[in-house]
């Protein structure tokens, strides 16, 4: 029941004054807190120096704030930022979310299923309109194309514009919802989209990636959650906490990139020695996430730790960047031979005419000096 | 649009149609120069035509005014002969020898080659636009070059400059976002790309050609020792 505050059902179901404590210095951490933005709605401090006390605001949101009912929808997607979520390494921030902030309806991980699951979704639409947080993973066909997606008899986009018109805020989880991901890959057969090209009228974020990393989701949700405004986006609607800097900027191998030490294949020398993946393609460069820092599986590694050049997944249009193992820097296409071929014999055939027109002039104009003698 | 498409669009079509258009560009230049034809000699030559080719090359090899030859041409500016000494050198080992730029080699031919640690790269980079800063006032300034200084003077020198001043901001993340850089650094190669065949920067072409036929001259008159 979204009426009772955080606190009071996290208390209900057994989580103890001291964890609870714990919780909010995790949540402080998590969102990066060490001043709070100016949160005039939630009463709280507009601003706070960087203290012990920095989970304070969040210990009185959380005993204050009543529950936030979430709407979580799937289309064209894979699950795996769902799987992500629920195998987020601050299993107790992933919980919060899951369980106390009330998933009221989610393809996969509601129990229920078929038309009842539905109608319980019709239900928390109606009863929480203008409150809920709608979630949406998966991108969205659209048009004529609609019909690639149809859940329940209905086109995705249909389900989606029907959800987000009583949403607060909808959060668009990994690259497919936030940018159309792998689904919108040249061709894009089933014109996809992702949520902001279709709804305008709602504050949008979007927190990409492939999967998107269960942290940031986890933040950003429990951030509306408690002091009920959306954190700082940037250009492309993402959370500056998560995606302010690139991963280039905090990877672990960029004093081999520095120092011009690359890693030159897969399993040569400068691989087993933890060289810059650059020459393998690595998009790290243009790419702002969070993972060099927050790392995935309980901060163990993340893709270029272990030896994977980053893919650029929080970026759109990320899969047609350019191949995944071709330097950053080079561009995007090859020009083919034929093309190549083709220009070189449009300019010899223009240089060749030219040449003749040229000389056909200087004849004429020797012709016409040797007739005035 | 947002800056990812903005950088498909430059570092792909656009690119690929800058690039096209310079090798034919590149391929007219030449054919019609070409074409110019080869005097036929009158008389017969007094020297040895190859090897005054031959000297023509290694002269032009020889850039270092303690060279006492090369020592008034020096002297007559030593600016332009420092800084676009510099300029050329710069441009090489940034062009060829950086990492970035060895990539987008190897995506064109098909092979790459070592390339030196970025600092060093970038202190090169440094040293060529602080040359180009100098090759530009020099030209604003020197009373004669000023009186050769028109309008596609200028422009070649912008068309040169600014994928060098936004490639070194965007190895030092200035002023803007790395992917808006890279989005201007691409351009201004593109810009680049076709202006060449139309402008005077074509003469990293024709520089062989000019060097052969004074060799030739050189050698038909046994002019050179
Ligand atoms: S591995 Fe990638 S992100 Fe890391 S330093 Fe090299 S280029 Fe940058």
């Amino acid at each position: 029941m979204p009426d009772e505050t955080i606190y009071q059902s996290m208390k209900n179901k057994g989580v103890s004054r001291r964890d609870f404590l714990k919780l909010s210095g995790l949540f402080a951490m998590a969102l990066g807190f060490t001043k709070a933005p100016p949160f005039e709605e939630s009463g709280l401090p507009t601003s706070l120096e960087f203290s012990p006390k920095v989970a304070e605001p969040i210990v009185r949101a959380m005993e204050t704030k009543p529950r936030l009912p979430v709407i979580w929808l799937e289309f064209q997607d894979c699950t795996g930022c769902s799987e992500a979520l629920t195998r987020s390494n601050s299993p107790t921030l992933s919980s919060l979310v899951l369980n106390t902030l009330t998933i009221e309806y989610h393809e996969t991980l509601s129990a229920a299923a078929g038309f009842q699951v539905e109608e319980a979704k019709q239900q928390a639409m109606k009863k929480y309109a203008g409150q809920y947080i709608l979630v949406v993973e998966g991108s969205i066909p659209v048009g004529e194309e609609a019909l690639y997606c149809v859940i329940g008899g209905r086109t995705g986009e249909e389900i989606l514009k029907e959800a987000a018109a009583g949403a607060a805020a909808i959060i668009a989880v990994g690259n497919c919802s936030s940018f159309g991901g792998l689904p919108k890959a040249k061709p894009n057969p089933t014109n996809a989209k992702g949520v902001w090209e279709i709804i305008t009228d709602k504050p949008i974020i979007n927190i990409s990636g492939c999967p998107a990393i269960p942290e940031a989701i986890t933040g950003v949700i429990a951030h509306y959650a408690l002091f009920g405004t959306l954190p700082e986006l940037d250009g492309l609607h993402r959370p500056k906490t998560f995606y302010g800097v690139t991963v280039h900027d905090r990877c672990l191998r960029r004093p081999f990139y520095e120092a011009g030490k690359f890693a030159l294949s897969f399993d040569d020398e400068g691989a087993k020695k933890g060289y810059c993946l650059y020459k393998l393609g690595c998009k790290g460069p243009t790419t702002y996430n969070s993972c060099a820092t927050i790392k995935w599986d309980a901060g163990l590694s993340f893709p270029i730790q272990s030896g994977h050049p980053c893919l650029g997944c929080s970026e759109p249009n990320f899969w047609d960047g350019g191949g995944f193992y071709q330097g950053q820097s080079a561009p995007l296409e090859r020009p083919e031979v034929t093309a190549v071929g083709a220009a070189v014999a449009a300019g010899v055939v223009l240089g060749a005419g030219m040449a003749v027109a040229n000389s056909n002039q200087k004849k004429a104009a020797e012709a016409l000096k040797g007739g005035s003698k | 649009m947002n800056t990812q498409t903005m950088l498909e669009l430059a570092r792909g079509p656009i690119f690929y149609g800058a690039l096209l258009f310079f090798i034919a560009g590149m391929l007219y230049r030449l054919v019609t120069v070409i074409s110019l034809g080869w005097n036929k000699d009158l008389a017969k030559p007094r020297g040895d035509k190859a090897t005054g080719v031959v000297k023509s090359f290694l002269r032009g090899g020889i850039i270092f005014p303690f060279f006492p030859r090369e020592k008034a041409a020096y002297a007559r500016n030593p600016i332009v002969y420092i800084a676009g000494g510099l300029f050329h050198l710069s441009l090489f080992i940034v062009v060829i020898l950086g990492a970035a730029h060895m990539l987008v080699w190897k995506s064109l031919i098909g092979f790459g080659w070592p390339t030196l640690p970025l600092p060093i790269v970038d202190w090169m980079a440094a040293v060529g636009i602080i040359a180009m800063v100098a090759l530009i006032v020099n030209r604003m300034v020197h009373p004669v070059m000023k009186l050769l200084t028109g309008v596609a003077e200028v422009l070649n020198w912008l068309f040169v400059f600014l994928p060098m001043i936004t490639g070194y901001m965007m190895t030092h993340h200035m002023f803007l976002p790395y992917e808006n850089l890279f989005v201007l650094h691409m351009m201004s190669i593109n810009v680049l790309l076709v202006w060449i065949p139309l402008s005077r920067i074509s003469h990293f072409m024709f520089y062989f050609f000019s060097r052969t036929i004074h060799g030739v001259e050189w050698g038909k008159r046994n002019a050179m020792p």
